[in-house]
C-alpha cells in the first residue's frame, strides 16, 4: 500500500462524526468529516478524499442526491452508502447511481474499514485501468489512431 | 387451527333472501304456467264442446234427410201409380195385386195397399185383412186425403199390433176424386233411426205433434209412449235446435231436434251430457294431472335452485368475511412493519453511535494499559470486561433491530417459476448441523416431478428456514438432545396448489394460544431468543404469494403447519396480491390485482 487512504465521513449524526474520525485516525487513515450533504460536497475539492462514507437519510440533501452530485464531480471517488434503516431500495437506487457498497448500521469500525480498503483497491485498479489506457493511446502508431477515428 | 371468521349474515337473513327467491321463481313460473294451462284448456274445451253438438247436428240433419227421402219415394210410389193407372184399372183387386208386388219387390216397406171411391168404398184392396166393401166415408183420413190431396198418418198399432203407418193420395178422374192408400211398415225407418249410435248414450227418436214417440227409444219408452221430456222445437222446418235439458230422471242431456216433413214429424237426437262432453273431462282430468305435476316439478325446482343459490351466497359472504379478517390482519401487519421498521432505524443510528464510543473505549483501555504498565491491572481488567459486555448487547440489539428490518422489509417480491426441489434441500443443509446437534432425523419426501411453485425464491426460503428452526427449537423442547423427527413432505393438491407439510413431534402447541401463533411479535421462546416475527413473516409471504398456511397441533405430541402454495401456470392467472411495498403483507387499500 503506497499510499494511505483518505477518508470522508458524512452523517447528520455529529456524535458519530467525531468518534468514527477518532477510531480511523487511530489507525492511521487521514479522515474528514461532514454534516450534511452540501458540507460534503463544498469540502470535496479542498479534501480529494479516495473513499467516502455517506449516510442515506440526512436532512436537507439526503445521501441519494449527494452521490450523484459526487459522481457526477468527481467520478474516481468510491461511495459507500451507510443506512440505519434496512432500505434495500434506496440501497439498490445508490448501487445504480454508481455507489461501491452498502452496509446497514451498527456495523464495527472494522468492518467499515474493511469495505473502505476494498473500494480503495478498486479505486486503485481503475486509476491503474486509466493509466495505461491514456499511455496506449500516446504510444498508438499514426495509423492505430487514424483506424480508431474512422 | 385456522381462525375462522364470523359469518356476517346470521341465518335469519339468509332464510329470508331464500324465501324470496323461492317465491319469485315460483311466481315467475307459475303464473305463466296456469295461464297457458288455462288458456289452453279453454280453447280446448270450446273446441270439444261445439264438437260434440256439431256432431249431433250432423247427425239429425243427415237422418232428417234419409228419412225425408224415403217418405218422400213412397209418395212418389203412390203418386206414379195413380198417374200411370186409370180408375178403373186400379179398382179390380187383380190389377192391384200385380202392382203391388212390384212394389213390394221394391220396398219390403209396404203392408198392403187399396183404393177407394169418392165415397170412401174401399173397392180394391190387396193385404191380410178383408176390406173390400168397407166405407171410410166418415173416416178423418179420407176427409182430409179429399180435402188436401195428401196424407199421412202418425205410426200406430192398429188391431195388427205392428207398428205402421198410413200414406194416401187422391186423384181426379172425370171430375170424380178417388183415393189410393198404403200401409207402410215402420220397422223401417224405426231401424233407421235406432241404428244411430253417439258414443254409448246417444240415440235418436221420432215424436209426433203430441209428443208420442214414433219410434221406440234405446233408453227406454216405446212406441206411442209419450216420455213427457221437455222438448225445445226449431223454428223452421229445416232448421236445428240445439239445446240441454233435464229428463224426468233428472240427467242433463245434449238434445239436438229437427221437423220432419210438414212439422209432422219431430226427430230428436240426444246424448247423456257427461257422455258427450267425456272427452271433456279427459281434458279436465289431463289439465290437473299436467299442473299437478308441472306445479310439483316447478316448486321442486325453485326449492331446489333457492337452496343452491343461497348456499353459495352463504359460502360468498363467508369467503368474504375471511378475506376480510385476512385484510385486515395483513393491514395490521403492514402498519406494525412500517413501525418497526422506522424503530430499528431510530435505534440503529444511537447504537452505531454507542458502538463506536466502546470501540474507542476499548483502543483507549489499551493504551491506558500501555502507558500504566502493571498498575490498575484488575480495575482496567473489569473495565475491558464491561465493554466487552457492551459489544455483546449491542450485537443483541442489532440482531433485533434487523429483525424489525426484515419485518418491515420493503423490497418488492420477484414472483417467478420455483422449484421446490431446488431451493428446500439447501435450507435442510443449514439446519443440518443444529438437527444433528440435538440427534433429530430430518426427513425430506417430495416427489422429483413435483410441479413448479409461484413465488419469490428468497422469501420462500425465509419461509422454510423458520418453519425447519421453529420444528427443531420445538423437537428440542421436549426431547432435548435425545433426538426426534422432521419432516417436510409436498404433494400435488387439489385447486392448483401444491401442499407442503412440515411436521415435528415436538412439544406442540396448547390450544389457547395456537390462534396467536402468527401474530407479530407473539413468541413463546424465552427473552432474547425469539423476536415474535418468524411465523408472522412466513404468514405474510405465504399469503401474498396467493397461498395459505394453517397449523395443525396437539400439545406434546408434535406441531405440522400445512402451506399451500399456488402453482406455477404457464398463463399466470391474475391473483390477488397484495403489493409489499412497505411490508411483504401489504395493506387493505394497496391491493393491486395483476
Amino acid at each position: 500500500m503506497e499510499k494511505k487512504m483518505r477518508i470522508m465521513v458524512v452523517d447528520d449524526e455529529e456524535r458519530f462524526l467525531v468518534s468514527t474520525k477518532k477510531l480511523l485516525e487511530k489507525k492511521g487513515y487521514t479522515v474528514e468529516t461532514a454534516a450534511g450533504g452540501a458540507e460534503a460536497l463544498d469540502k470535496l475539492i479542498m479534501v480529494q478524499p479516495h473513499v467516502i462514507i455517506l449516510d442515506v437519510k440526512m436532512p436537507g440533501m439526503d445521501g441519494i442526491e449527494t452521490l450523484v452530485e459526487i459522481k457526477a464531480r468527481f467520478p474516481l471517488i468510491e461511495v459507500i452508502m451507510l443506512t440505519g434503516h434496512g432500505t434495500v431500495e434506496s440501497a439498490v437506487t445508490g448501487l445504480k447511481s454508481g455507489a461501491f457498497d452498502y452496509l446497514i448500521k451498527p456495523i464495527d469500525v472494522d468492518d467499515l474499514l474493511g469495505k473502505a480498503e476494498e473500494a480503495y483497491r478498486k479505486r486503485r485498479q481503475t486509476e491503474e485501468k486509466i493509466r495505461v489506457a491514456q499511455s496506449r493511446t500516446l504510444t498508438a502508431s499514426a495509423q492505430d489512431i487514424l483506424r480508431d477515428t474512422r | 387451527m385456522k381462525a375462522h371468521a364470523k359469518p356476517i349474515a346470521v341465518p335469519e337473513d339468509y332464510r329470508a333472501k331464500r324465501r324470496i327467491i323461492l317465491i319469485s321463481m315460483i311466481l315467475v313460473t307459475l303464473v305463466p304456467f296456469a295461464l297457458i294451462l288455462f288458456i289452453g284448456y279453454s280453447t280446448f274445451t270450446a273446441s270439444l264442446q261445439r264438437g260434440a253438438v256439431e256432431s249431433l247436428q250432423r247427425v239429425v240433419d243427415d237422418h232428417r234427410e234419409i228419412i225425408e227421402n224415403f217418405l218422400k219415394e213412397r209418395r212418389k210410389d203412390l203418386e206414379f201409380i195413380g198417374d200411370a193407372y186409370p180408375y178403373a184399372f186400379l179398382s179390380h183387386t187383380d190389377n192391384l195385386q200385380k202392382i203391388f208386388s212390384h212394389l213390394q219387390k221394391h220396398s219390403k216397406a209396404f203392408i198392403d195397399m187399396g183404393v177407394f171411391d169418392d165415397r170412401g168404398l174401399h173397392v180394391a184392396y190387396v193385404g191380410a185383412y178383408p176390406l173390400i166393401g168397407k166405407s171410410y166415408a166418415e173416416a178423418d183420413w179420407f176427409k182430409e186425403v179429399l180435402k188436401r190431396g195428401y196424407f199421412m198418418s202418425d205410426i200406430f198399432l192398429g188391431f195388427r199390433r205392428v207398428p205402421h203407418f198410413v200414406m194416401a193420395i187422391t186423384r181426379m178422374e172425370n171430375g170424380r176424386p178417388w183415393v189410393i192408400r198404403a200401409t207402410f211398415d215402420s220397422y223401417r225407418f224405426n231401424e233407421l233411426v235406432e241404428k244411430v249410435r253417439i258414443g254409448t248414450t246417444g240415440e235418436a227418436y221420432i215424436l209426433n205433434t203430441q209428443g208420442m214417440l214414433q219410434t221406440d227409444r234405446r233408453s227406454g219408452g216405446s212406441l206411442l209412449d209419450q216420455p213427457g221430456d221437455i222438448i225445445h222445437f226449431p223454428e223452421a222446418a229445416g232448421s236445428v235446435k240445439t239445446f240441454i235439458e233435464k229428463d224426468k230422471k233428472g240427467k242433463d242431456y245434449l238434445y239436438a231436434t229437427t221437423w220432419m216433413p210438414d212439422k209432422k214429424w219431430l226427430l230428436v237426437v240426444r246424448q247423456d251430457k257427461g257422455d258427450a262432453f267425456s272427452a271433456l273431462h279427459t281434458a279436465v282430468y289431463l289439465t290437473l294431472l299436467v299442473s299437478l305435476v308441472g306445479g310439483v316439478v316447478i316448486i321442486a325446482a325453485a326449492v331446489y335452485l333457492s337452496d343452491r343459490i343461497v348456499l353459495h351466497l352463504e359460502t360468498l359472504d363467508q369467503d368474504k368475511a375471511q378475506l376480510e379478517q385476512h385484510l385486515i390482519r395483513a393491514g395490521r401487519l403492514a402498519e406494525l412493519g412500517e413501525m418497526a421498521a422506522g424503530l430499528a432505524h431510530e435505534i440503529n443510528n444511537p447504537l452505531q453511535v454507542i458502538r463506536n464510543e466502546q470501540a474507542l473505549m476499548e483502543i483507549l483501555v489499551d493504551d491506558i494499559k500501555k502507558a500504566t504498565g502493571s498498575d490498575n491491572e484488575a480495575p482496567l481488567a473489569d473495565l475491558a470486561d464491561s465493554l466487552s459486555q457492551i459489544r455483546l448487547q449491542i450485537g443483541r440489539c442489532a440482531v433485533i433491530t434487523q429483525a424489525f428490518l426484515n419485518f418491515g422489509r420493503q423490497s418488492e417480491p420477484v414472483f417467478q417459476a420455483v422449484s421446490l426441489m431446488g431451493f428446500v434441500p439447501d435450507i435442510i443443509g443449514m439446519v443440518k448441523p443444529k438437527a444433528v446437534n440435538n440427534g433429530i432425523d430430518l426427513t425430506q419426501d417430495i416427489p422429483v416431478d413435483i410441479p413448479d411453485v409461484y413465488g419469490d425464491v428468497s422469501q420462500l426460503q425465509q419461509v422454510f428456514l423458520n418453519l425447519f428452526n421453529n420444528g427443531i427449537d420445538a423437537i428440542v423442547e421436549k426431547h432435548g438432545a435425545s433426538g426426534g423427527h422432521l419432516a417436510v413432505t409436498a404433494r400435488r393438491a387439489t385447486g392448483n396448489y401444491v401442499e407442503v407439510r412440515v411436521s415435528d413431534d415436538g412439544s406442540g402447541i396448547a390450544p389457547e394460544i395456537i390462534d396467536k401463533i402468527f401474530s407479530p411479535f407473539f413468541t413463546t421462546k424465552p427473552v432474547g431468543k425469539g423476536t415474535g416475527l418468524g411465523l408472522s413473516v412466513c404468514y405474510g409471504i405465504v399469503n401474498n404469494m396467493g397461498g395459505d398456511i394453517t397449523v395443525e397441533s396437539v400439545k406434546n405430541v408434535g406441531t405440522t403447519f400445512v402451506l399451500k402454495l399456488p402453482l406455477y401456470e404457464r398463463t399466470r392467472p391474475p391473483t390477488v396480491r397484495v403489493s409489499g411495498r412497505k411490508v411483504t403483507d401489504g395493506a387493505a387499500d394497496r391491493i393491486s390485482v395483476n
